[in-house]
């Protein structure tokens, strides 16, 4: 159907503009508003919520998600509802049947709502590659996800569609897209930053980008078509609520590349790409009033949540009252209650939301807050920035700071949940415990299978027990996946620079965490050979690649599958000049190399040799490899230099233990520095200096792999006495 | 948020439109939404819509008595103030309603009593018969539902017990509240209903002329008020305080300030053109003010003239944020304050504190979305509607004519029934 369709658009395009094409299929895009709504978009960003209760279902100021999003959807005066669902289809099947949405009852305000379930859907592109081929969709629709929170008028989006639509059979989608200002905005998504490259004239997007923080290289490849239009503006200050109004020609995209799966990331980037080859056009619709949002993690969960308290989604507000039977009112201080709440008279509350038969004790303070429905909250207890939902006992001077509190949890006396905890259904936590700041708890594993309770963390009364999130197989969206399912937006656990690295690199090593941080103060250099390009910036954006592909380079050398290192070094220094890479770099790529290398050794399957032999060979087998290091990697003859090599050579060693123990990567580092010293690289006063740096000492691991060389040191020292000796002798 | 008219956007004109079409039931809930959704909003077109689905109840909804009929009227009235709380007026029409009913009961019963004085069951044909004929005799305004209903009705009273009607009735939500509530099954009243329901449905739609009057009706006392060479001040005045000053300009000369809020200037010029228009070609001016820059204006002022949203039968006023400040600097200079607004929006609720009537909306006129430290870190709050104490008001002006103070207690009592005043429409029970 759809195919004939898009034969037929194709053919409108082409006849001439007087004969008004497609009028009759304006007539029946009118008549029909369907909107298919996604209830699941295969994703773990409200593990562990998501476990036991689908996401559109979860609580959102005390209102189910999906409920903002029907609401939206009438709003707007949408008659027909396709909804899609994947995991707990059966939850939400029973939550609409026994909702006034559903048509049968007279406050339904659609014609039809139906439920799709596709068996074996992997992603969102299933989902719509099976609505392709069910032919329900005779005319434009709306795509909408379970998560969505909007009170936009699609009015002026409509209409602007149809216009194009008529004029050009080419367009075929239209993206409502919310500006929100340039600066860090919370309800912008910012673990995955869209990008659109938008023709400002014809509101026609180009080029499609996502970036996140973890990104080894921070700019977007364009495509030089992009530059042959007169205008074009890259957008990152937009909300992307993933409000499309398509045409079925979309579908017919969607069936055609069968492998795509994400509506954004692959769907539009996908065809603004092809656009040579499909033809089809693209459109956005920036609006500046409304509000649009979509709850994709618990950090938009967090801010969608404060924007309702706050009413920048009017008339979404608590005391909108959306499902039946709630009586929201807001009262001084900006507090939405229910009827039947119970704060005592010396209690504090301030911009809170707190649902029925709740009771609050005295002296407590809740802040900042949503709270659900029949929780007992104690005496003395203070919950600031948080998300307490229903038939919650907290007892007394227990405190929780921005945290998430699932259904029927139990707080015991004087317990502290920290910031970024999450809490969920069930758990029971004893008395007087600290619950460490990004805890989580769950009585289910990932697997849904049942967590033996442990007692550290709750308490011996207690249920419940940390929370593993299942391991991704894609390397290096761990930090990625993290940072997403977390309630706070925190960088600064995460090293940004080195994490980009781990993405790029190739054997799973990644370099040790706390290098950003320990690079950043500039060493004063003396080196002759910096010219002006060098900097000591190590945060430069293309510093991550230099790493990778200087460390690439000098791994195929060292196994001895390419050239040598006289052309290598050619290489590397051309490499360091195009990239501006600074000493630091340097440094780091060359020790990273050496000591991977000296791992592969070690670690081969037939032949795993010891950390001495394996450090000779990695110096000693290929020719020219210990005067690269002493040339390009140390670089001169002072001792500082020495240090900081030897100090880029613990760190790789240290950032090794990711795939050899601790104790042996000690051991690698004491044969690689003995190695170096007999090979005249390194000199006794460098590896002194060394031992004494404070740097080496800094974290958890690097005192570790570092005592490993108090023999080669003392050894080194007693040397040194001795040399001294000779030298009085001498004298 | 602002809807659009038209198109898509569901708004009052298409609810009434869609009102016939439509179960009455679906019709309650759809107007409930709305009204959650502020897609009807303002006092005015809820007063309509209010008046037109409770039309719609009486009409076509199957109720064998009067009890029956104000429960239902109770239980839809308080759906939807609880929709719209801040709108006053939904409340106000729900109980003239219910007043209405009461007197159309009490003038039938009296009927009933002196002509008729019979046994209930079997004199049933005999009424439903009587009854018809004295029908024409009103002026039929939904003849098409009123009457076809009406007959279907007492044809249906003719063959079954009025307790079956009760539970098949189209009242599917609560049927057993109201039959809890409603009088013995053999109630003479039973035999009115037909009558009963077209002199309701008169009394409904007389409330919605009167809606759709208040303009005209109000503005006829513009020369009273405006004299020439008068200073007038109005803060974005409303079409009722358009018209007011337009029939003014029409007879007298005099200056008008208008005030508007910066925040809403650029939308500002269209809605008041006829209103300069007007005012122009009559010889009057008028000078626009910003907000900001109002004091300086008020010793100049005579009078300012502010559309009310609400009046409460204390004499407090609901209005449009931002003029309760102009009130406090007209009080402080001593200049005459006077509120325009219909009668229905004369409120007897009484309980309400004045901290609750006010409004508060979407906080992106002061501040954009777009500037996202502000979002996450301030708190910004903006009024939909404010609270005017009674001492700032000197003079209300309603279709009636204009009121002291004083007077508001005795328009109250003549529009509403003292049970429906004590009727507590925000009652949590029913939400």
């Amino acid at each position: 159907m759809s195919q004939s369709k898009g034969g037929r658009g194709g053919a409108a395009a082409k006849s001439k503009k007087g004969s008004k094409p497609g009028g009759e299929e304006k007539r029946e895009a009118a008549l029909q508003a369907v909107a298919c709504l996604i209830a699941d978009d295969f994703q773990t960003r409200f593990l562990p919520f998501s476990l036991d209760k689908p996401r559109c279902l979860l609580p959102l100021a005390n209102t189910p998600l999906i409920e903002y999003t029907l609401e939206f959807l009438a709003m707007n005066d949408v008659k027909e509802v396709f909804i899609y669902c994947g995991a707990h289809y059966e939850q939400i099947e029973r939550y609409i049947q026994n909702s006034r949405w559903l048509p049968i009852a007279q406050s339904s305000p659609f014609s039809v709502l139906e439920f799709i379930r596709v068996a074996d859907a992997r992603s969102e592109g299933d989902f719509l590659r099976d609505l392709d081929g069910r032919g329900i969709i005779g005319g434009d629709f709306l795509l909408v996800h379970g998560d969505l929170i909007s009170n936009l008028s699609l009015e002026g989006a409509l209409a602007a569609h149809r216009a194009r639509r008529e004029a050009n059979r080419d367009s075929c989608m239209t993206m409502v897209l919310r500006e929100a200002g340039e600066a860090e905005h919370h309800t912008k998504a910012r673990t995955k930053s869209p990008i659109f490259i938008v023709d400002p004239r014809k509101n026609r997007c180009l080029h499609y980008e996502e970036l996140n923080p973890f990104q080894a290289d921070r700019y977007v490849d364009l495509d030089p078509t992009i530059l042959e239009n007169s205008e074009a503006e890259a957008r990152i200050d937009l909300v992307d609520a993933q409000i499309d109004i398509c045409t079925p020609d979309v579908l017919a995209l969607w069936s055609e590349s069968f492998d795509y799966e994400l509506p954004r990331a692959n769907f539009l980037h996908g065809v603004l790409k092809d656009w040579e080859l499909n033809g089809k056009m693209i459109h956005t619709e920036i609006v500046t009033e409304g509000y649009s949002a979509r709850a994709t993690n618990l950090q938009m969960y967090d801010a969608i949540s404060h924007d309702i308290v706050g009413g920048w989604a009017y008339p979404f507000t608590p005391d909108c009252n959306l499902l039946k039977g709630q009586t929201y009112q807001l009262r001084n201080d900006n507090i939405y209650q229910e009827d039947d709440v119970f704060v005592e008279d010396d209690a504090e509350a301030i911009d809170a939301v707190l649902g029925r038969d709740t009771h609050v004790g005295s002296k407590s303070i809740i802040q900042n807050s949503i709270i659900g429905r029949n929780c007992k909250i104690g005496s003395n207890v203070r919950i600031i920035n948080s998300f307490i939902w229903d038939d919650v006992e907290i007892e007394d001077d227990a405190v929780i700071e921005h945290a998430i509190v699932a259904d029927t949890t139990h707080i015991g006396r004087g317990v502290a949940v920290r910031e970024g905890c999450l809490v969920s259904y069930g758990v029971r936590i004893g008395e007087k415990l600290d619950i460490g700041a990004s805890t989580v708890l769950s009585l289910l594993s990932h697997s849904r299978s049942p967590l033996e309770s442990q007692p550290k963390v709750v308490g011996p009364q207690g249920k419940g027990a940390r929370f593993l999130y299942p391991e991704e197989d894609e390397a290096g969206a761990e930090d990625l996946e993290r940072l997403e399912n977390s309630l706070i937006y925190n960088l600064e656990q995460f090293d940004i620079e080195t994490s980009s690295v781990s993405s790029l690199g190739d054997d799973g090593l990644s370099d040790d965490d706390s290098e950003a941080a320990s690079t950043t103060p500039s060493q004063p250099t003396v080196r002759s050979r910096l010219s002006s390009f060098a900097s000591d910036d190590s945060g430069a954006p293309n510093f991550s690649s230099f790493h990778a592909d200087a460390v690439h380079g000098l791994l195929e050398v060292l196994r001895g599958s390419v050239g040598d290192f006289d052309s290598e070094k050619l290489e590397f220094t051309s490499l360091r000049l195009a990239n501006n890479a600074s000493d630091v770099a340097m440094r780091k790529a060359v020790a990273t190399a050496f000591v991977r290398r000296a791992v592969e050794l070690m670690n081969a399957e037939s032949s795993g040799l010891d950390a001495s032999k394996a450090a000779k060979e990695t110096l000693t087998s290929r020719e020219g490899a210990s005067s690269f290091v002493a040339d390009v990697g140390v670089g001169g003859d002072s001792v500082s230099e020495q240090l900081e090599f030897a100090l880029a050579v613990q760190r790789a060693c240290v950032s090794s233990t990711k795939v050899i123990e601790v104790g042996k990567a000690g051991n690698l580092l004491a044969a690689m520095l003995q190695q170096m010293y007999d090979l005249d690289v390194l000199e006794e006063d460098g590896l002194l200096a060394w031992w004494e740096d404070a740097r080496g000492k800094e974290g958890e691991v690097m005192p570790v792999v570092r005592a490993k060389c108090q023999p080669l040191i003392e050894w080194l020292e007693n040397a040194e006495e001795e040399s001294d000796e000779d030298d009085d002798d001498s004298d | 948020m602002a809807t659009q008219k038209g198109g898509y956007t569901p708004s009052l004109e298409k609810f009434l439109d869609s009102l016939k079409s439509r179960p009455v039931q679906a019709s309650v809930e759809l107007l409930i939404s709305l009204l959650k959704r502020r897609q009807i909003k303002g006092s005015e077109a809820c007063a309509t819509a209010t008046a037109h689905i409770l039309l719609q109840v009486v009409a076509r909804d199957k109720w064998t008595n009067v009890d029956q009929l104000l429960g239902r009227i109770q239980l839809i009235g308080r759906k939807l103030v609880a929709a719209q709380p801040h709108e006053l007026a939904t409340g106000n029409i729900v109980r003239r309603v219910l007043g209405l009913i009461r007197d159309e009961a009490s003038e039938e019963r009296n009927d009933a009593t002196t002509d008729s004085p019979r046994p209930a069951s079997p004199s049933l044909p005999a009424v439903s018969h009587a009854s018809s004929p004295s029908k024409p005799a009103r002026p039929p305004l939904l003849p098409s539902i009123g009457g076809s209903f009406a007959r279907t009705q007492s044809m249906f009273n003719l063959l079954s017990d009025p307790n079956v009607i009760l539970s098949t009735g189209s009242n599917a939500s609560t049927p057993g509240q109201v039959s809890g509530a409603s009088t013995p099954i053999l109630n003479p009243q039973a035999t009115n209903v037909s009558s009963l329901r077209s002199e309701v449905i008169d009394g409904i739609q007389e409330i919605m002329d009167e809606i759709k009057m208040v303009d005209e009706q109000v503005q006829t006392y513009a020369d009273i008020f405006i004299h020439p060479g008068d200073y007038i001040l109005v803060y974005q005045p409303s079409r009722t305080v358009q018209k007011f000053l337009t029939r003014a300009a029409s007879k007298r000369k005099f200056t008008v300030f208008l005030v508007v809020d910066p925040s809403t200037t650029a939308t500002s010029e269209g809605q008041y053109a006829s209103l300069l228009k007007s005012m122009a070609s009559n010889g009057s001016s008028v000078i626009t003010v910003l907000n900001a820059g109002l004091m300086a204006y008020m010793s100049r002022v005579d009078k300012v003239i502010l559309g009310a949203r609400a009046i409460t039968a204390q004499g407090g006023v609901v209005v449009d944020s931002g003029a309760a400040a102009i009130a406090r600097a007209a009080r402080e200079r001593r200049r005459t304050v006077i509120v325009l607004g219909g009668v229905y929006k004369l409120s007897s609720e009484s309980k309400l504190l004045s901290e609750s009537q006010i409004e508060w909306g979407d906080p992106s006129k002061y501040v954009s979305f777009a500037d996202g430290s502000l979002v996450s870190q301030v708190r910004v709050k903006n009024a939909v509607s404010e609270f005017l104490p009674a001492d700032q008001v000197d003079t209300y002006i309603t279709n009636l004519g204009a009121h002291a103070q004083e007077n508001l207690h005795t328009i109250i009592a003549d529009h509403y029934k003292e049970e429906d005043i004590n009727f507590d429409l925000y009652g949590k029970a029913q939400r």
